[in-house]
């Protein structure tokens, strides 16, 4: 009996803490970038207002709904480390701002789509899991978007997203690792260039 | 059970042929590895070449043939041509033992050939029967067989020794060069080059958008097609090898940098 006992508090001990440590909570990630979603097609693609007050809830939209901060961090790769504080500024910005920019022309080529969801799969990353989901397309196979999804507290924030298999995050820090390393004002240079690239985009 | 069986088979046949069948454990990190300099030095200026050559004449071409067709006859366009191709996917369904996938393809075929008017409209689609693609690579991948590294290939572009040989077996088992293979020499080049040519353009024309953008937007253009390219592929599982999904890298830091706070406020 009292074996018994010491198992059973032992059990719900282990239990706890195992929730504990999970710590993310799939199905509501899995609203959240739903919600995101709904807010990008309803209010903005499919909304009947300007492109100027597009890209103005676009750009709320996307600071709310994305770490910029975390991603940014994880692009620079170890070049991160060696940034000083105003670079690491500055590369946040440039690469918030080209982003922005770039998705915001892309409105159009969303019309009239739509994610379907598709359930989560977990991640061996902490606090953090894979919300699953695919767009019909008009032609072929349907597309597969994976949201990243980073929880803090009650707080979720989209981190990365991979499209057929490929990750931005993991894209962009190949592009400007590689940039760096052979660019003769390392940093200084990538940051302009992403500068340039907003402004003609 | 039987799968595994002519999997097995089939790996240990092309084991005598080529590669050795790769150990399912040596799977390496997600992330694109870094790239040797000899190699990356040859691919960076076949890219350019390629490059070149698409910029004067394969993107113009697309952009004409988008110019003077309108999207609903590209659409039949595109539904013709994948409808040559689907005797390949079921060929290649059947290679790596999935009956019901390869019955589908040659339905697909049967009846988009012709309620479908040539495979210009998708019937079977409507009917339930969703296309289902499958190439010689992917069948070498569920074997596998090793992708090796990364080669820009003169005008055919992104590849790897896996993709490379997965396409020369899709162009031989391809209908149209089969169909042609008794046929006089010059009715035979110009079937098989009007083929391709009409292939080569209509891929290129629903790539436009898409390149475009990439180029525009990328500060290193070859790195982000390397990279783009491999991660692509990494959808293609072998049969025995874990489900890690590919893009799950380590992602996360012990502490965020202090800066973020100070960028809050």
């Amino acid at each position: 009996m009292k074996k018994n006992l010491f198992a059973a508090i032992f059990a719900s001990i282990f239990m706890f803490s195992a929730t504990a440590n999970a710590a993310v909570d799939a199905a509501k990630a899995e609203e959240f970038v739903q919600k995101v979603t709904k807010e990008g097609i309803e209010e903005i693609i499919n909304a009947n207002v300007s492109q100027s007050v597009k890209d103005e809830r676009f750009e709320k939209l996307f600071n709310n709904a994305l770490d910029l901060n975390f991603i940014g961090q994880f692009v620079l790769g170890r070049y991160w480390r060696t940034a000083t504080a105003e670079q690491k500024k500055e590369f946040i910005s440039a690469y918030r701002e080209l982003n922005i920019k770039t998705w915001s022309q892309r409105f159009d080529e969303f019309k009239g789509k739509n994610f379907i969801f598709k359930g989560t799969t977990p991640s061996n990353s902490a606090n953090q899991v894979f919300v699953n989901s695919v767009v019909p397309m008009d032609q072929g196979e349907p597309a597969k978007v994976v949201w990243r999804v980073k929880q803090t507290g009650d707080n979720f924030k989209i981190v990365d997203i991979i499209i057929e298999n490929v990750s931005l995050a993991i894209t962009a820090r190949n592009e400007y690792t590689a940039y760096i390393k052979t660019a003769p004002g390392g940093i200084d240079d990538l940051i302009k260039d992403l500068q340039n690239k907003t402004k003609k985009a | 059970m039987r799968g595994i069986y002519s999997i097995f088979a089939a790996c240990s046949l092309i084991a005598l042929t080529t590669a050795s069948c790769a150990n399912p454990n040596d799977r390496t990190s997600s992330m694109p590895a870094d790239e040797h300099p000899t190699l990356e030095a040859y691919n960076r200026k076949m890219f350019e070449f390629n490059y070149q050559v698409d910029k004067y004449i394969l993107k113009p071409t697309a952009k004409g043939y988008r110019a003077i067709t309108t999207p609903y006859i590209r659409e039949r366009v595109n539904n013709a041509l994948a409808n040559i191709k689907e005797p390949i996917s079921a060929f290649n369904h059947l290679l790596q033992g999935e009956i019901k996938e390869s019955g589908i393809n040659l339905s697909r075929l049967v009846i988009n050939s012709t309620l479908g008017l040539a495979g210009m409209y998708d019937v079977a689609g409507g009917w339930g029967l969703k296309p289902s693609k499958a190439g010689f690579d992917e069948t070498l991948a569920k074997w596998c067989i090793k992708d090796g590294p990364f080669i820009v290939l003169p005008l055919l572009g992104p590849a790897t020794p896996r993709s490379t040989v997965g396409l020369a077996v899709d162009s031989l088992t391809n209908p149209v060069y089969l169909a042609t293979l008794n046929a006089p020499a010059d009715v035979k080049d110009k079937i098989y080059y009007g083929y391709s040519a009409v292939s080569v353009i209509a891929l290129r024309e629903s790539a436009l958008d898409l390149l475009d953008d990439l180029e525009r937007n990328s500060v290193d253009y070859y790195t982000t097609m390397r990279s783009a390219f491999l991660q692509n592929r990494q959808n293609q599982n072998c049969i025995n090898g874990d489900e890690n999904i590919s893009y799950d890298f380590d992602f996360g830091f012990e502490e965020e940098d202090q800066i973020f706070d100070e960028m809050n406020n």
